[in-house]
């Protein structure tokens, strides 16, 4: 592809992530400020924003912190959290057929949920721009997030308790969610989720992963008695 | 935990993060999923998210005797309805946290 074309894109993209602005930012704000006030440095702060890159992983992971849970439960809890990223990647590779090592490693490091849903709907369209694209959108997200990140992290701590800006997590999950909830084993998956981490009190605070799992499995067995719902994938 | 620990943590749940998205994009090439995999990392998605929202929705500790706090869960299920209809992470959060805001005004 001439440079030129590159460049416009890689400026699509940039262009595509405008509308995603306000909840990234938002979002960004409030994972920056949780993080603060668990008692982490602003600089752990900041690399859990740039070194993990995930929103709702660094929020478990933060949220673990504050109830004392080991290092490793963390970290596992914390990547189980982020396990999608492998079948984006797995979808993302056959775009980036020929492109060179650098930029595949790039794409890999900028990889969200968001930058994948829209390159994705675009590669659908039938367009052959999407690599640039793709690195454009996820590029600019990326900016986005960590200026969130920072506001948040020397910010954040300003904003009164009573102002319960901690639940805009809950909603953004909420957010996040619900267009997944597709048929009725995605749906069985979630609420078994929802009271296996209710309801299951695990030492380590193994909960939540104890609660990924289980709704997994609950999920995958629905799939298998109800073979006639779509499966949504 | 020490200050030496937390940046461990950081650091190895980064690397892993990292790894698991290059996976296929730099590492394994354009290989397949195995079919088992391929449903797990279908259905953890909704079964973790859940996970992380439910608790917050209660007026104590997660337990066998825990209850449901009223205006979060109120707040919670208009969110939930914002977020079927339109899609939108920030509609979603916005009218959440009116609703919020609101019932706690008015001392539900």
């Amino acid at each position: 592809m001439p440079s030129t074309d590159r460049q416009h894109a890689f400026l699509a993209g940039v262009r595509a992530c405008i509308p995603l602005a306000p909840g990234v930012l938002l979002f960004g704000m409030v994972c920056g400020a949780a993080a603060a006030a668990a008692g982490l440095t602003p600089g752990q702060s900041f690399a859990l924003s740039w070194l993990v890159f995930a929103g709702s992983s660094q929020i478990v992971a933060t949220q673990l912190f504050v109830a004392d849970a080991p290092g490793w439960v963390i970290v596992l809890t914390g990547w189980i959290v982020n396990l999608r990223f492998m079948m984006y990647s797995a979808t993302l590779a056959q775009q980036f057929r020929g492109e060179s090592r650098r930029s595949r490693w790039l794409a890999g490091y900028l990889l969200t949920d968001q930058a994948f849903a829209v390159t994705l709907a675009r590669a659908l369209d039938g367009r052959r721009d999407i690599p640039w694209f793709y690195l454009g959108i996820a590029a600019a997200l990326w900016l986005y997030w960590q200026v969130a990140s920072l506001a948040g992290i020397f910010l954040g701590t300003r904003v009164p308790a009573s102002w319960s800006m901690d639940f805009v997590v809950a909603l953004t999950f909420i957010g996040v969610l619900a267009p997944l909830l597709r048929n009725r084993a995605m749906a069985a998956a979630a609420v078994a989720g929802g009271l296996t981490s209710v309801f299951l009190v695990l030492p380590l605070k193994l909960n939540l992963m104890a609660a990924a799992l289980i709704g997994a499995a609950v999920g995958i067995t629905l799939e298998k008695l109800w073979p006639k719902s779509p499966s949504g994938a | 935990m020490a200050e030496i620990a937390v940046w461990g943590v950081i650091a190895a749940l980064g690397l892993a993060t990292f790894a698991t998205r290059l996976s296929f994009l730099a590492l394994l090439g354009e290989g397949e999923l195995p079919a088992w995999l391929r449903h797990l990392l279908h259905y953890v998605p909704p079964a973790i998210l859940a996970a992380i929202i439910a608790p917050q929705l209660l007026a104590g500790a997660p337990g066998l005797a825990a209850t449901l706090d009223g205006p979060r869960t109120a707040a919670a299920l208009a969110g939930f309805a914002v977020a079927w209809l339109t899609r939108s992470t920030f509609a979603t959060i916005a009218v959440g946290m009116a609703v919020l805001w609101g019932l706690t005004l008015v001392q539900w």
